[in-house]
């Protein structure tokens, strides 16, 4: 009888996996084509005719090696993904917002800062609330094996997505006049990026330094220690 | 002979029902699906296994390795909650579809 193992193990050497589950594919296919060979065999084909069948079942090997690789680290990214940034990001995201939402229901006002004609606002204890949240972002993300580039993106994710909306709302906005026909002609681009800009100031610039600072100590503290990676993810 | 192209669409809910039933290990699942369709649908090792880890990643089957009687050891997929939650509207949609193609060809025939 063929060493199975032996053979799917040269005709699927290249398989683009961690060597555990490399060694895990080979077994599986071997076993599955030792199966096929002894059930013909069973049938009454000679041995050479039964290895002959039982290797026609893949007419391309390297095809089935590219289409396995896919299959296995496709979900394996995703996961990653999921753990390392979006989970992260996205509970920065909501605790800062839910947290901002409560300080406006329970009263707390803004300080302002009149930039010229244009007012900034700045609401002092959610910016203080900020570096906690950005920890926790890049603390749950290294947890989950995330480099420091994903890290910092999970605490800063509530700025980016903010930032997102801003650049997304003047196109938009643009867009709707132009449809509805309903310019205004006073309001010119560069007093509307002015705003932009300075609304973003408050909005982005310092929440985002916030997050960071947050993101950024977290980092530090671990960079001196060694936190239990997720070995399925990491 | 059913065609390849209806074969892929239907490949997944082959696999989902015929786990519904028991966990089975590669070979024997496609052997299953050979027998329990009269040979209509038949999976090659290059066909199954990529669809299988595809469909272990969706979380809609586990594999395992177990241990058998003789002493061989071979990976053995169940289906999942997230499996079964699949399966049923799977089914709908394929018998929905079979009905209207019987419908279609019976009126063609009239």
């Amino acid at each position: 009888m063929p060493d199975w193992q032996e053979f799917v193990r040269r005709r699927l050497s290249g398989l683009a996996l961690e060597a555990g589950e490399k060694d895990e594919v080979h077994e599986e296919l071997a076993a599955h084509l030792e199966e096929s060979y002894e059930a013909l065999q069973k049938e009454g084909l000679p041995e050479k005719d039964a290895t002959h069948r039982t290797l026609a079942q893949v007419a391309n090997w390297r095809d089935l090696q590219r289409k396995i690789s896919i299959a296995r680290r496709r979900g394996h990214l995703m996961q990653k993904r999921m753990h390392q940034l979006w989970i992260p990001g996205f509970l920065t995201l909501t605790l800062s917002m839910v947290f901002l939402m409560l300080l406006q229901k329970f009263g707390s006002r803004p300080r302002i800062v009149w930039s010229g004609s244009i007012p900034i606002l700045f609401y002092v204890p959610w910016l203080l609330s900020l570096p906690f949240f950005g920890a926790l972002g890049a603390y749950l993300s290294t947890r989950a094996g995330g480099s420091r580039g994903a890290a910092l993106f999970s605490s800063a994710f509530p700025v980016l997505a903010l930032t997102s909306a801003f650049l997304l709302m003047f196109p938009i906005g643009m867009i709707i006049e132009w449809v509805t026909g309903n310019r205004v002609d006073y309001v010119h681009f560069s007093f509307v990026a002015t705003a932009l800009l300075k609304e973003g100031i408050g909005w982005l610039v310092v929440p985002g330094a916030a997050l960071l600072a947050g993101g950024l100590l977290v980092q530090l503290f671990f960079s001196h220690q060694s936190l239990p990676q997720n070995p399925v993810i990491g | 002979m059913i065609g390849s192209g209806i074969k892929r669409g239907t490949a997944e809910l082959a696999v989902l029902s015929v786990l519904q039933d028991a966990p089975l290990h590669g070979y024997e699942l496609a052997r299953r699906i050979e027998q329990q369709t009269n040979g209509a649908l038949r999976f090659t090792l290059a066909a199954l296994y990529p669809m299988l880890y595809r469909m272990e990643q969706q979380r809609w089957i586990r594999g395992t390795w177990e241990t058998s009687a003789n002493g061989r050891r071979r990976r053995c997929y169940r289906l999942t909650p997230a499996g079964k939650k699949k399966l049923s509207p799977l089914q709908r949609e394929w018998a929905e579809l079979f009905r209207a193609l019987q419908r279609l060809t019976k009126v063609a025939h009239a």
